[in-house]
């Protein structure tokens, strides 16, 4: 049940878009897909919706197949049982809020649309904006409209197309507790696309991340923060460190030689070349009166090239053995004046340093 | 085949025979040496003659013409957009009225107007010998000059109309950081504000020279009591008085229709490239330029144009329609209401008032609609062959309005469809040649749809049809009353297209008109011609009432 695509292609052209990617929705399971413009985050979602005709692969949903190229069925997106929210949000303009909200009711051909838009609209808390014109909306009202247009008409699985982007901050924050809070309430398969990684970390159960139309990893998101299984996992997915090391005998060397202890659970021996990851988070920082040495630490020294006052913390950037290390502090250190960075060992990882990813295919969920 | 599928094959074929009958007509007429509907003979001749003298000057005039009718209109028109949107001119909004309201004047009214005024017995010259005694002086209209004049006076509404959307469209920091670089206001437009509307006054320039090269009425009005032809008119000659070409007609219509077709792929081509340029979007308040010591030479200069191209035409028609023999001097004149009498009682005019607004009212209706989904597919859909549909739906714009009359008539001669002689051949005469002003509008709001919007309706359940039905037509209601109105405009005015393809049965308030006036009957040519004009009036204001969305043009 759910959601499930098997090597999915698109392209446009001779420019392939998705490039076979497979993965699944469980029943009631909220999955993002996550990557920067231009990955096929949003070509695939559009393709399960029916908007986007793919070139290869099949999609089901519930166990119906809408779309398989070997074949040649295709569904169009009115028959798929959908609720979709679009990034522009696509409130119809000359219909009010409760026209628009019983507009999948009416074409189901439904008479009496009450009761559901009022539900959907409850869940949405915009009841008392029902006569409404869209263009006397905010756009998180319009945003709130656009979910439960989403959801009046009970669908079979909620797609969300990078929904919160043209929301500011605060509301953000809030909306994104909202959507996930809605759909465990109704328990339908999500699939939701984004490019921000703190939509994609606190609403799902798991994340797909994905580069140049392939998946590179899926997984919780916890997960994806702690073990990235490469460089672009990692950088793209919360804020990195990345320092060139080298392998000398059982040792591990920055690139001026000191030596460094890595998290012995990474270091799985491969050939390929490898970086170490350091959260900016996981490093304390003081001035050149550092406290007592432990053996179980890395301790590095280097000198303040730049600093930001954040508010909370100060964050700064630390030229350390060649390298430009981000680390936060709340002491006061003047640019120029040297610096300590002090880490445990299993806080640096080490992690494919390929930019391209390696393909991978075949996931059951 | 879904619903939509079929509507593109029905909307496809219908497009492609409207387009392609004419033309193949023409061409299949050009090589043929008698009459439409006549046995003839297969020949060359028609072409071989283009290169007779007779031809070759006639072609020399026509370009004289319409270049100089161009190059003036769009010095004049730019600068009033120019003092209007972008100068402290005080009047601006009266002034855009006016030029809206002389963009509606037809065509061949105003060149009556003018020759009631500018003839050798008419106003200036009654004025001149009457009132002032001066015999050394006179004006004669009918010639190049007259000709260029009075189609300057109605092609300048369309160049203001064209260049200000560019003009109040163009993003102000770009002129604002002129000024604050240290230009003056004139070095400014000279540096900045003209050079970054290049596109737009090309393109603008480019339409201009087709409607010039097109225009029929003014030319024919005046220009055949000057013995001045141009190509429009030489075809309207050849096919109306003996000894009759109409082989020749057609050599010369194709002739004419490669000129003004070539020029409308060249501003197509333009308007694309120039899209990138300018537009923002961002229509910006700008400080506008103080007239200083310019103000009253601006002033004179629309308050001539004014008076010159609606008010002065419209009372000296009115003053025309109320005397019973022309004069000069109004204490002189014999008024009378005969001339609206007549029109009261006749009842061929009865009919031609009844067919115009049966041809403008429905036919605009099906032009709309057939543009809107013409629209739909190339924009849109894009089905299999939607940019044949595009070019099928531009093709008869390059077409003159004579040179298409010319081809209905060569193919309903011979063609066994019983069109010949009935209002449907007058629509369809229309809406083939207008469709474009309907597919442009309703293409725009088109566009400007966010696809989403659409794909919205899909994914909440709506089929295609249904997402059409409920979601894009009501949201482009606006652009397609706005096309209605243009349309119905367009229509009632219309008489290149009509001269050729009227019969008594099917004539239209603008053949009886020209008619009257053809028959020396200044009187009742001008009583028609108010009528027509109130009409006019009564039917925008109305249209304007009932249909908010055809007032934001």
């Amino acid at each position: 049940m759910g959601i499930t695509v098997r090597n999915l292609v698109k392209s446009y052209g001779s420019a392939t878009v998705i490039n076979a990617i497979s993965f699944d929705v469980a029943e009631g399971e909220f999955v993002t897909l996550l990557g920067p413009s231009g990955c096929g985050k949003t070509t695939t979602l559009r393709c399960i919706a029916g908007l986007d005709t793919p070139n290869g692969g099949a999609i089901a949903i519930n166990g119906r197949v809408v779309s398989d190229a070997g074949s040649g069925v295709f569904v169009p997106p009115h028959q798929r049982d959908l609720g979709m929210v679009f990034q522009s949000y696509a409130i119809w303009p000359h219909l009010t809020v409760a026209q628009n909200v019983a507009f999948p009711l009416m074409v189901k051909g439904e008479r009496d649309t009450g009761p559901a838009v009022a539900w959907a609209l409850g869940v949405v808390g915009m009841t008392q904006l029902a006569d409404r014109r869209p263009s006397e909306l905010s756009g998180g009202q319009q945003q709130r409209v656009a979910l439960a247009r989403a959801i009046a008409g009970r669908p079979q699985v909620l797609l969300f197309d990078e929904p919160l982007s043209n929301l500011d901050a605060r509301l953000r924050d809030r909306t994104r507790l909202e959507i996930s809070r809605i759909q465990r309430e109704l328990k339908v398969p999500a699939l939701y696309v984004t490019h921000d990684q703190t939509e994609a970390l606190s609403m799902s159960d798991r994340v797909i991340v994905m580069e140049a139309g392939t998946v590179v990893q899926e997984g919780r998101p916890r997960d994806l923060y702690h073990q990235p299984v490469n460089r672009f996992v990692a950088d793209f997915i919360g804020s990195a460190n990345f320092l060139d090391v080298r392998r000398v005998g059982r040792q591990w060397q920055l690139a001026d030689g000191t030596p460094i202890q890595v998290d012995p659970v990474s270091d799985a021996g491969g050939t390929r070349p490898q970086v170490a990851l350091l959260r900016p988070e996981s490093i304390r920082l003081d001035g050149d009166t550092a406290p007592e040495q432990d053996a179980a630490l890395n301790r590095l020294t280097g000198r303040v090239l730049g600093r930001m006052y954040l508010g909370p913390h100060i964050e700064y950037v630390v030229e350390v053995a060649g390298a430009q290390i981000r680390a936060f502090s709340r002491r006061d250190m003047p640019t120029g004046s040297p610096a300590t960075l002090t880490f445990a060992a299993h806080d640096c990882r080490l992690v494919d340093d390929g930019a391209a990813p390696a393909p991978r295919t075949g996931h059951a969920g | 085949m879904s619903v939509l599928g079929t509507l593109y094959v029905a909307v496809f074929t219908a497009v492609a025979l409207m387009a392609l009958i004419p033309v193949a007509a023409l061409v299949l007429g050009s090589l043929r040496d008698a009459a439409p509907g006549l046995t003839g003979r297969w020949t060359l001749a028609n072409w071989a003659n283009l290169a007779s003298p007779g031809v070759v000057e006639t072609l020399l005039t026509t370009i004289e013409v319409a270049g100089l009718t161009t190059a003036f209109a769009m010095v004049i028109g730019t600068a009033l957009a120019l003092v209007i949107h972008r100068t402290d001119f005080r009047w601006p909004t009266a002034m855009t009225a006016m030029l809206g309201l002389s963009f509606y004047f037809p065509s061949f009214i105003l060149a009556m107007a003018w020759i009631v005024i500018g003839s050798p017995g008419g106003l200036i010259n009654d004025v001149l010998r009457d009132v002032l005694g001066i015999e050394s002086v006179s004006v004669d209209i009918y010639g190049v000059t007259g000709i260029i004049f009075v189609m300057v006076l109605h092609q300048v509404p369309f160049v203001y109309l064209t260049m200000r959307g560019p003009i109040m469209g163009m993003d102000p920091s770009y002129e604002e950081a002129s000024r604050t670089a240290g230009a003056s206001p004139l070095a400014m437009l000279r540096r900045v504000t003209l050079p970054m509307l290049s596109y737009a006054l090309a393109s603008s320039a480019l339409l201009c020279l087709v409607m010039a090269l097109e225009q029929f009425g003014i030319p024919v009005l005046i220009g055949v009591p000057g013995r001045v032809t141009v190509l429009a008119t030489q075809i309207y000659l050849l096919c109306r008085f003996p000894p009759t070409a109409y082989g020749l007609a057609a050599a010369i219509g194709l002739t004419l229709a490669a000129i003004t077709g070539v020029a409308i792929l060249l501003q197509r081509r333009l308007a694309r490239g120039g899209r990138a340029v300018v537009t923002t979007g961002k229509a910006g308040r700008i400080t506008p330029i103080p007239l200083g010591a310019w103000r009253w030479p601006v002033n004179l200069l629309c308050g001539l144009y004014v008076a010159m191209a609606l008010v002065l035409p419209s009372l000296i028609l009115l003053y025309t329609s109320l005397i019973k023999f022309f004069t000069a001097n109004p204490f002189d004149a014999a008024f009378t209401l005969r001339n609206y009498i007549y029109v009261w009682e006749s009842e061929a005019t009865q009919r031609a008032i009844l067919n115009t607004l049966i041809v403008s009212g429905g036919g605009a209706l099906v032009g709309v609609l057939l543009g809107a989904a013409c629209s739909y597919f190339t924009v849109r859909l894009r089905p299999t062959g939607y940019r044949v549909l595009d070019m099928l739906v531009m093709l008869p714009f390059g077409v003159p309005g004579i040179v298409l009359g010319l081809g209905l008539l060569w193919a309903y001669a011979y063609l066994p469809v019983p069109l010949y002689g009935t209002l449907t051949l007058i629509v369809l005469a229309y809406v083939t040649r207008f469709l474009p002003y309907a597919t442009e509008t309703a293409g725009a709001r088109f566009v400007q749809l966010d696809r989403s919007l659409e794909e919205a309706a899909w994914t909440a359940g709506a089929s295609r049809q249904s997402g059409v039905w409920r979601i894009v037509l009501p949201l482009s209601l606006p652009s397609l009353q706005s096309g209605y109105f243009l349309l119905f405009m367009a229509f009632f005015r219309e008489i290149s297209a009509t001269i050729l393809i009227f019969t008594a049965s099917t004539s239209v308030l603008s053949v009886s008109i020209w008619s009257s006036f053809e028959q020396a009957n200044w009187g009742l040519a001008s009583a028609l011609s108010i009528l027509a004009m109130v009409l006019m009036l009564a039917v925008m204001s109305l249209l304007l009432w009932a249909m908010p969305g055809a007032r934001t043009r």
